[in-house]
């Protein structure tokens, strides 16, 4: 059997811009009813059930908790493929962005220094293009929530996948300050 | 996986490796890549403004050796054709050439891409300086 919907299970409404603290509230609340001294003297049936309930709340906390993981979350449900994806919609400022990180990185395998400074700037670039990221997907979530459009989720498809690029990007561009 | 003999000698000894005046008008420059691998391919080409002839070409590739061989290749290729020769180059004479196994194809079609985006560079910057020129003959240009 599939596991039962976190939403559902968590009793909130299915959204993507979801308040966290309404999501921490129904946490605590299902924490406290779903306690173990709460069943030591139920029947080993209930109690079993108690443990797999927990069980189930937590993941569905630390998913939706998580805006990233939340989103992918949804779309899974929503029949999406989240895997790797490939990336042929690259914008040519990027792969300008990400040749110049590969020439930094090469001169400072050859022993420049100076290849550092641009490293740092190509970090906060890549920083920056996450934000940028992440501030386009919160606009999409909540596109999303007011009108369940399955093309806006495609989009959000397409921009969790460029964050992943990006934000290896930005671990690539993290070169220890002395080797 | 081995790699072929040509591509053994184009990844250790590449030709044309290096970058020419991306604001120069008869220059054209194409970036291409494929991220899920972190390839970047830049291929450029320098057209000889009276003979229409591609009289060098650089290109600078991260990647893996294929990628380095395939774009090499093209640059080697791509010296003395006219621009429209230049675009009749196939990803398939790039296989063929350096004997690239299946999972290596993808580096072929990036170096195609590549001229292609470099010619298209170029064009684009032609019709740009034309028009600036004598835009009466911008019609003429694109058709």
């Amino acid at each position: 059997m599939s596991s039962p919907d976190f939403y559902q299970f968590l009793g909130i409404p299915r959204r993507l811009a979801l308040d966290p603290k309404e999501l921490e509230t129904r946490f605590y609340a299902l924490s406290r009813k779903l306690h173990p001294d709460l069943f030591a003297r139920k029947s080993a049936a209930e109690q079993a059930k108690a443990l797999d309930d927990s069980a189930l709340l937590n993941d569905a906390f630390r998913t939706l908790r998580d805006p990233i993981k939340r989103a992918e979350y949804v779309l899974k449900a929503e029949g999406f493929d989240i895997g790797e994806q490939s990336t042929k919609d690259v914008p040519a400022e990027l792969l300008e962005e990400v040749f110049e990180l590969n020439m930094a990185l090469e001169e400072l395998r050859m022993g420049d220094d100076d290849a550092r400074e641009q490293l740092q700037i190509s970090r906060s670039t890549f920083l920056n293009m996450r934000d940028g990221l992440d501030a386009e997907t919160q606009a999409k979530f909540a596109e999303w929530d007011a009108s369940d459009e399955k093309s806006v989720l495609s989009e959000i498809r397409a921009l969790l996948n460029r964050r992943k690029y990006v934000t290896n990007l930005i671990e690539k561009a993290n070169v220890p300050d002395r080797v | 996986m081995a790699y072929s003999d040509k591509v053994l000698d184009h990844y250790n000894n590449p030709r044309n490796v290096g970058s020419l005046d991306k604001k120069a008008a008869n220059v054209g420059t194409g970036m291409v890549g494929a991220p899920e691998c972190g390839d970047v391919m830049k291929l450029q080409i320098r057209v000889n403004d009276e003979s229409g002839i591609i009289e060098d070409a650089k290109f600078k590739t991260f990647g893996c050796g294929s990628a380095i061989a395939s774009s090499s290749l093209a640059t080697e290729w791509l010296k003395g054709k006219t621009v429209d020769e230049a675009l009749r180059i196939k990803n398939t004479d790039i296989v063929n050439e350096l004997a690239l196994p299946p999972v290596k194809i993808h580096c072929s079609v990036l170096a195609e891409d590549a001229i292609k985006a470099a010619i298209s560079d170029y064009r684009t910057k032609q019709v740009a300086s034309v028009s600036a020129k004598q835009p009466e003959l911008v019609g003429q240009l694109v058709a």
